[in-house]
């Protein structure tokens, strides 16, 4: 073997180590060098723990600062998974006996994707005191477990404005990973439903963290900085405790009243399975009183964290056995309105008569008939069409009267006519039952339904509320859509004058909520005849008493009648509680202290019983308010609405409270 | 004189006036770099556990002192008698990987790699690394003539009796050393690039015939595949992998400073005294401290190839090969698995891991390599 091909070979291995050193460092440049900052942060996130310190939530207070939402201290127990380690079983089946819950439930509790290994997990709140107290004594039997005093709500009022307030529940897993949701940790509480939802960025305040350094094992060995929480702002609601109490009291009391009264129709007594009150001031939109029957507890969302996770049916709980009691059935319940949406009618005809004298609707001044039955005119144009006839709500013939005489005696024969007069004067044959799709006079075609639009109906109200709904004025372009779409639940789908003949009296297809019809109602009491966006905000003020914001109100948008028509129609339903259909409700009734007028109303929501309606305005001393009530299978509204009406508005005005008595069956 | 022979020379011949002081000073800052790592990445768990902080850097200092008298030992002798009695190191360390499989081995974390001696741990697959290279030295010095592909798989038969035994403990980083080793030697030796080739299929056709029949676990594989792609599987060694780089990579230009490591002294890079020893050093002293101790295994490898190169005879050219290759293959694949270009396998750092025989070995082949340079004249 020679000397230079043995080096040779050896600069072959030479070259091979110089190749591999040029490999590592490289690698060593590019890790320590060009991504440092990156490896950095990972080594800063690795040593140190950061600790959330839950901020205190705002609380809700009534209009005149009232706590109807508060917070208290409660005892919670949480389960450190990662420090429980091995026994976790063991533990958890020594807790489950202690706090009489499933072990199985504990378990899947604990296994919350939402939650990280390493933090505690709260399992039971309110844990009761005889708990805490074995638990202190043998804590070292239960690693991992520790018991906290965390703040959770307080409910004062218990039940009370449940749908208003809303209630809490932790974050979801799946919002977390939202953007939406960032700055949400792991088992903390979010606002869903009601106030507590749509104020929760004023409410949730901003936690605070505190900053441990931690070594691979996750154990913390000190504390490195913290910053402290800043408590939720208060949310102050225009909301009237006493008042919103009154409310609910009211409508139980005339539920179970109703509940004895027969029905002649069906046959039995009434069902009365559900209601709602919107109390509001007129002048501001400010909501003094929302109740929704039937109701929940808040408290019932706080206090089981198990129960929601696994067994907890909220089907059985809160779905149709029970009546849907989450539901808000003042913003989200959509109900035919009935006769108590008669005065918007009679508002557009008269409006519509002003623009068009030569072919009056309807006036103030003229008498007419009220038949307990009105039969479609013949119509030359369409010698074959169908002859209808359509009942007054009473069979005994009420003689003549003029307009405002037709709204408190509420004669349905009066507003038949006229709903047949927007057919005849602007839905005429052509156009009666061509195609009117891209036919740019379908706007012109629908004046009733503008008005009724303009009042604040079929659109939401933008209350600052969640889950609104908008209810419906039917136009001939609605159902021919919905026919198309539905054709099994909506079978015609042309537009008849029995159509405008059956909006007249809040029938057909028409459907309002409790609160469109309180906003409509308000608006013919405003001063400017303005509809006030409905709000229950009143301000937020922060945890040092100052203000943050007041609720901004909105009034921009006007009713679209004459003043003198509107003021005429407010002035025609004082004759309602006078002498009209709910003259038996407001029997002794001292319209001398306070100001009255009103709308009865009776739906019919086929094949169940009657929905009972009234709609109330009132004046005095200064205060003004509008009272809407509504009963599910309640019965006619003079019987069951009108009376619980009567009982919140002298609860209002500080009036002895009447004892209501059979009441004569009207409209 | 020559202790061992007892032969007279001239003054300028003595080996003893031929030390490589270069190579001697590269590996005592080896050694030193390592004792300051190992208290950094040991001392904060000890004193959790309410023990001598400087405990296992003591230990690491008692293995240096005894290591001293290795290279001394290796060192004293003519390595030219290693040549005769090659068979004898050879199969005594085979009969040790053997024996290691029995109960008097013991077994740890599922693998059974020592023997208890006096408290401390010996690992027969340490040695073999140098028996193989003793064994392989003697064998290609014998073959006069070019070297022929009966030649290549002769000597990889000799490296894979050994190999296969460590795989089997199972150690595969070690048997991954036996190879290269062997390549080394072979591509100084003449070897054929063909026949290399050849051999390299060989190797890839048994060891997945031993995969097939259940030799080669999935783990193993799994692991040699894992930092391919970092996000594949988020297990233990991927976790170790991803700690190690963080650290390595926290440390940025100059480091965090000695003891200043959060990775190191959180512990969040596990076996750190041990394999990924490198990682404090990337942390605490920075791209300038890691490149030094590259710097030191450069000087390291580049005077063993040296010493082969001015070998006065093939078996001498052939041992300083074959320890350049086992140093240089060790110090890649674990810096290299800690800064993830390589897989995990636990091959401890030369000179700079804790660890008695891996030191103690070391500290022979240096003695070994001394040997060969001091003797170059006589």
């Amino acid at each position: 073997m020679t000397e230079g091909r043995t080096g040779l070979r050896l600069k072959v291995l030479a070259f091979l180590v110089v190749a591999m050193f040029a490999a590592l460092t490289t690698r060593l440049w590019f890790l320590q060098v060009l991504a440092w900052e990156k490896n950095r942060d990972a080594a800063t996130t690795n040593a140190v723990r950061l600790v959330e310190v839950p901020a205190q939530r705002g609380r809700i207070k009534d209009a005149s600062g009232e706590i109807i939402v508060g917070n208290r201290l409660s005892w919670v127990l949480t389960v450190n998974h990662e420090r429980a380690g091995e026994d976790i079983e063991d533990i958890l089946f020594r807790l489950s006996e202690l706090l009489d819950v499933s072990a199985a439930d504990l378990g899947e509790r604990l296994d919350d994707p939402s939650y990280y290994d390493f933090s505690p997990i709260p399992v039971a709140v309110d844990v009761p005191l005889r708990v805490v107290l074995y638990f202190r004594e043998r804590q070292d039997d239960f690693p991992g477990v520790e018991l906290v005093k965390l703040p959770v709500r307080r409910y004062p009022l218990g039940a009370s404005a449940a749908h208003v307030l809303g209630y809490l529940s932790e974050v979801f897993a799946d919002e977390l990973e939202s953007p939406a949701f960032a700055g949400y940790e792991p088992g903390d509480l979010i606002g869903r439903a009601g106030v507590e939802a749509v104020y929760e960025q004023e409410l949730s305040g901003v936690d605070g963290i505190t900053k441990y350094r931690r070594n691979s094992l996750g154990e913390t060995l000190e504390r490195i900085g913290s910053q402290e929480p800043v408590r939720g702002n208060d949310v102050v609601l225009t909301l009237d405790a006493d008042l919103q109490v009154l409310a609910e009291q009211s409508l139980l009391a005339g539920i179970q009243r109703a509940r004895t009264i027969f029905d002649a129709d069906s046959g039995q007594e009434l069902k009365a399975n559900a209601g709602a009150v919107v109390v509001m001031n007129p002048d501001t939109g400010g909501i003094e009183a929302m109740v929704s029957y039937p109701s929940f507890r808040p408290q019932e969302f706080t206090r089981s964290l198990i129960e929601f996770d696994s067994d907890f049916d909220l089907d059985s709980r809160f779905g149709a056995a029970t009546g849907f009691p989450l539901l808000n059935r003042a913003i989200a319940g959509q109900y035919p309105p009935g006769s108590a949406y008669k005065p918007w009618v009679a508002l557009s005809a008269l409006q519509r008569t002003k623009e068009q004298p030569n072919e009056p609707i309807v006036t103030t001044t003229d008498l007419y008939a009220c038949p307990p039955t009105w039969i479609t005119p013949f119509d030359q144009t369409n010698p074959n069409a169908i002859i209808y006839d359509f009942d007054n709500w009473t069979s005994a013939n009420l003689g003549v009267m003029n307009l405002s005489e037709a709204l408190a005696m509420s004669c349905d024969t009066i507003f038949y006519p006229m709903g047949y007069e927007y057919w005849r004067l602007y839905y005429p044959p052509p156009w009666g039952n061509d195609d009117i799709e891209g036919n740019e006079d379908e706007i012109a075609r629908q004046p009733l339904q503008r008005d009724l639009r303009g009042a604040g109906f079929g659109r939401e109200t933008n209350v600052d509320l969640p889950g609104e709904e908008r209810g419906r004025v039917p136009t001939a372009e609605w159902k021919r859509d919905i026919h198309e779409q539905y054709p099994r639940s909506f079978p015609e789908g042309e537009w008849f004058p029995g159509d405008f003949i059956l909006m007249t009296i809040g029938q057909g297809d028409t459907l309002v909520t409790p609160l469109q019809l309180a906003a409509a109602y308000s608006g013919l009491m405003h001063p400017d005849q303005r509809l006030c966006t409905p709000h229950v905000l009143g301000s937020v003020v922060d945890p040092d008493g100052n203000v943050v914001r007041e609720h901004r109100r909105s009034c921009s948008r006007r009713l679209p009648f004459e003043p003198g028509y509107v003021a005429y129609v407010r002035e025609a339903l004082t004759g309602t509680v006078q002498n009209g259909t709910a003259q038996g409700a407001f029997a002794g009734f001292p319209f001398d202290r306070v100001w009255v007028a009103g709308k009865t109303g009776t739906a019919e929501v086929d094949p169940k019983q009657d929905y009972s309606w009234f709609a109330a305005m009132t004046e005095a001393q200064g205060e003004r308010h509008v009272v809407v009530v509504l009963v599910e299978q309640g019965g006619h509204g003079s019987t069951t609405a009108a009376p619980i009406a009567r009982h919140i508005i002298e609860g209002l005005y500080g009036i002895e409270f009447s004892n209501p008595t059979g009441v004569e069956v009207t409209d | 004189m020559d202790l061992v022979a007892g032969r007279a020379y001239p003054i300028e011949r003595r080996p003893m006036r031929h030390v490589d002081g270069v190579l001697l000073l590269a590996t005592i800052g080896l050694v030193v770099v390592g004792l300051f790592a190992i208290y950094s990445s040991t001392h904060e768990s000890l004193i959790d556990l309410d023990l001598d902080p400087g405990r296992f850097v003591k230990r690491q200092v008692a293995f240096a002192a005894l290591a001293i008298g290795v290279v001394l030992a290796a060192a004293s002798f003519d390595y030219r008698f290693l040549r005769v009695y090659a068979g004898l190191v050879y199969a005594s360390s085979v009969i040790l990987l053997i024996l290691v499989r029995t109960p008097l081995g013991t077994s740890v974390k599922g693998s059974q790699r020592w023997f208890e001696l006096f408290g401390f741990q010996l690992a027969p697959s340490e040695i073999g690394k140098l028996a193989v290279i003793v064994m392989l030295a003697a064998f290609l010095s014998e073959i006069r003539s070019e070297l022929g592909l009966p030649d290549v798989f002769r000597a990889a038969g000799l490296a894979a009796l050994p190999a296969v035994l460590v795989f089997l403990q199972p150690d595969l980083g070690t048997s991954i050393v036996f190879a290269a080793i062997l390549v080394g030697m072979l591509v100084v030796a003449g070897a054929r690039a063909r026949h290399l080739g050849l051999l390299a299929l060989t190797a890839i056709v048994l060891i997945f015939a031993g995969f097939q029949v259940g030799l080669v676990r999935e783990y193993q594989i799994a692991r040699l595949t894992g930092f391919l792609d970092s996000t594949n599987d988020p297990d233990r060694s991927d976790y170790n992998r991803l700690q190690a780089e963080i650290a390595i990579g926290a440390g940025g230009m100059v480091g965090l400073g000695y003891l200043q490591g959060t990775q190191t002294n959180l512990r969040f890079v596990p076996e750190q005294h041990t394999d990924f020893i490198f990682t404090v050093v990337g942390e605490e002293f920075g791209f300038v401290g890691a490149v030094a101790v590259l710097g030191l295994f450069g000087v390291v490898i580049w005077r063993a190839i040296r010493i082969a190169l001015i070998a006065k005879d093939p078996f001498g050219t052939y041992l300083a090969a074959g320890v350049a290759s086992m140093l240089s293959l060790q110090m890649f694949v674990n810096v290299g698995m800690a800064i993830g270009i390589m897989p995990i396998t636990g091959i401890p750092l030369p000179f700079v891991s804790y660890g008695g025989s891996s030191l103690l070995v070391n500290a022979a082949a240096i003695g070994l390599l001394q040997n060969v340079h001091m003797r170059r004249f006589t």
